[in-house]
């Protein structure tokens, strides 16, 4: 078992001689003495769908701000596609940007909405018509170009907001938590659109958002900012499965932190002794600690068994009280009290209908899982 | 519950049913009363001199109703109006009226729309600063103001003063009692008519509209030009309305700033009121002023609600 994914060797962000399409170099922005953006470093290949991911005031916006050229960095360098951003004003950089409010100006119709673009570019009037034209029916709203913007729904401003960043065809797209306003169900199918639409167009798409299911699902990468600075960049899986510190494993869906000391360390494995887990946790490669070190285990819910017998194993399982069930369909999620007072989340798909003795509530349980499930984490 | 229970608490909703059929006829009726009572009223007792004759009585004219062997005669006298029409002095000075306040308007609008601009984009502290010393003008006495204008215009006044002292001129500039003055005088009374419904306008618009137009290559002035003044009409509407409306009928600044030529309406009405005591002529000059004035905007108002709508 090796602690990362195997590289691909298709991925550009995996290889050393593809030059990244966006280089940014320690840039850090400040308001007053409070640094937005704090000493950030991020390269971004092209063709990639990038996901700034963070809570609010983590700085994910203001960086995209930068990009767009809405904000000047304070220190550090912007470089796309090999260009120096620095003092070149929003106007003419070759980026476009959809905002989360979608700024749609409001005294112009639809057409004149996604025309706006080329004609500040000075377009012949012949092609401006047909490139608005394509661009409304990639966007499936041929035949809405004379309205105006408040006789519209919000998917369909939402997609008028796309087509007008869209006409330039940039090289950079910005996306401002593009499906933010947008109910849950539209918000799904739309997903699947702006993927289809960003592998059509093969345009580099940057999408700031703070709902971790959207970034999962959308990106190639995605980058978890936190108060200013990066805290991880990778693919979702590797996000996911492998986050690199508390932060991260606690942001992205939902996990089990045991705080715990090293007992035994080899290169094919450690030994941890976790009082929050009443338990020894055997995990099967080797972690760069040192006996004694104090670190923490992070357990996904749907990574453990439960069941009422002891399992078969010396260490990765304890024992606890069922304190509460959630029956959600699909699966259940069980908390679980353990003797060190700690409440474990677990989950548990429901595979068979007709369970004739479900665990119930007030019950004392074993979890376990193998040596492989969990992840330790030394930040 | 009980039969009675119920009956009880019928008497007490009956009252709040009442207030709600009707509440909406009390809260826009009081105003209509008002209106009724302090310009319907007046403006027809204005309506019926303007139709009648002039006599010398006290009121100077005579009544429109006679009785005269059993019949009621209504007479209804239009020759005030056409002597409005006959005598070049009304056309022209209406003409005069007309074009200083277009002017002034346009002057207004200059100045206000960047005003208005830089206090609707400061923050805070310096906007509320900015706005103060927009309404702080307000405090004075109007009159006052005039005259203060008098002062720093006339021969031996502020400007010319300093122009002397500076040698930039040999003999003052005559400011006072000419169209200059007047213009002076109406721009300056009236800019914060003009400034207040623009800023209140464009403090409301949405920058990253702005941020959006610069993002797809408009430069700042083409945004302006786009986004930002588009945007903002019903703003100049309003602030236009506010200054050329009364702008019109000033009669203030061009009798104390203005030459003896410049006839604008509403100094005509005060002397055909005041020294000819021709009260019909007078009133037959206020009616013409307020068709005049009315026609326009309402045609304005329907469209721009036409615009709002489509």
């Amino acid at each position: 078992m090796t602690s990362k994914p195997s590289p691909a060797q298709d991925n550009p962000w995996q290889s050393d001689n593809v030059k990244p399409f966006i280089r940014i170099r320690n840039v850090t922005k400040k308001f007053g003495p409070v640094a937005a953006v704090d000493d950030v470093s991020l390269d971004i290949y092209k063709g990639e769908l990038f996901c700034l991911l963070g809570g609010s005031g983590s700085g994910k916006s203001t960086l995209l701000r930068m990009l767009a050229g809405f904000e000047e960095p304070t220190a550090g360098s912007i470089e796309i596609d090999g260009q120096d951003m620095a003092h070149v004003p929003a106007y003419e950089r070759p980026t476009n940007m959809m905002f989360q409010s979608y700024a749609l100006f409001p005294h112009m119709s639809v057409e004149r909405n996604v025309a706006y673009g080329l004609h500040r570019d000075n377009v012949a009037k012949g092609e401006i018509r047909q490139r608005v034209a394509d661009m409304l029916e990639l966007v499936q709203l041929s035949g809405y170009g004379r309205r105006k913007p408040n006789q519209l729904s919000g998917g369909q401003r939402q997609r008028v907001a796309l087509a007008r960043a869209l006409i330039k065809r940039p090289k950079l797209l910005l996306l401002d938590e593009p499906l933010g306003a947008l109910d849950k169900k539209l918000r799904e199918e739309t997903q699947f659109e702006l993927v289809t639409i960003q592998e059509t167009l093969g345009v580099t798409f940057i999408v700031v958002t703070h709902d971790q299911e959207e970034a999962m699902t959308l990106s190639t990468r995605i980058g978890v900012m936190n108060n200013g600075k990066i805290e991880q960049v990778g693919e979702p899986r590797e996000i996911y499965e492998f986050p690199g510190n508390r932060f991260v494993a606690d942001f992205i869906g939902s996990v089990n932190m045991f705080e715990g000391i090293v007992t035994e360390t080899e290169a094919d494995f450690v030994r941890i002794r976790s009082k929050d887990a009443d338990c020894d946790i055997y995990v099967s490669h080797g972690v760069g600690c040192a006996p004694n070190q104090k670190l923490w285990y992070a357990l996904r819910p749907e990574k453990m068994e439960i069941s009422r017998e002891r399992p078969d194993q010396k260490e990765n399982f304890f024992e606890g009280i069922v304190e509460d069930i959630a029956y959600m369909g699909n699966q259940s999620a069980y908390r679980i009290r353990l003797k060190s007072g700690m409440v474990v989340r677990l989950t548990r798909t429901n595979r068979d209908r007709g369970e004739e003795t479900p665990i119930t509530w007030e019950e004392t349980v074993f979890v376990s899982w193998g040596p492989s499930a969990g992840v330790v984490l030394i930040a | 519950m009980s039969e009675t229970a119920q009956q009880d608490s019928v008497r007490p909703w009956r009252l709040a049913d009442w207030f709600v059929r009707h509440g909406r006829m009390l809260v826009i009726g009081l105003p209509m009363l008002w209106l009724g009572i302090f310009f319907l009223a007046p403006f027809f007792v204005v309506f019926k001199i303007s139709v009648s004759e002039l006599a010398i009585a006290r009121p100077p004219y005579l009544p429109l109703t006679s009785w005269e062997d059993g019949k009621l005669i209504l007479t209804l006298n239009l020759g005030n109006f056409q002597y409005l029409i006959e005598d070049s002095l009304y056309v022209s000075s209406y003409l005069t009226s007309i074009r200083i306040a277009f002017f002034s308007t346009i002057f207004a609008l200059l100045l206000g729309y960047p005003m208005a601009y830089v206090i609707a984009r400061s923050t805070g502290h310096r906007r509320n600063i900015l706005l103060m010393l927009v309404m702080l003008p307000f405090w004075t006495s109007f009159l006052l103001r005039v005259y203060a204008w008098i002062g720093i215009l006339k021969a031996n006044g502020v400007i010319n003063n300093f122009l002397m002292w500076t040698g930039v001129i040999d003999s003052p500039i005559v400011m006072m009692q000419t169209d200059f003055a007047t213009y002076v005088g109406i721009v300056y009374t009236y800019l914060p008519f003009m400034i207040l419904p623009l800023y209140a306008n464009l403090a409301k618009l949405d920058t990253t509209l702005l941020e959006a137009s610069s993002d797809l290559g408009a430069r700042p002035l083409t945004t302006f030009l786009t986004i930002t003044l588009p945007l903002s009409i019903p703003g100049i509407v309003a602030g236009s309305m506010l200054v050329f409306i009364p702008a019109i009928g000033e009669f203030v600044v061009p009798t104390l700033l203005g030459g003896p030529d410049t006839l604008m309406i509403g100094r005509v009405l005060w002397s055909e009121f005041f020294n000819n005591r021709d009260w019909p002529v007078a009133s037959a000059v206020a009616m013409a002023m307020l068709v005049l004035l009315v026609l326009p905007v309402m045609w304005l108002r329907r469209a721009q609600s036409q615009q709002e709508a489509g």
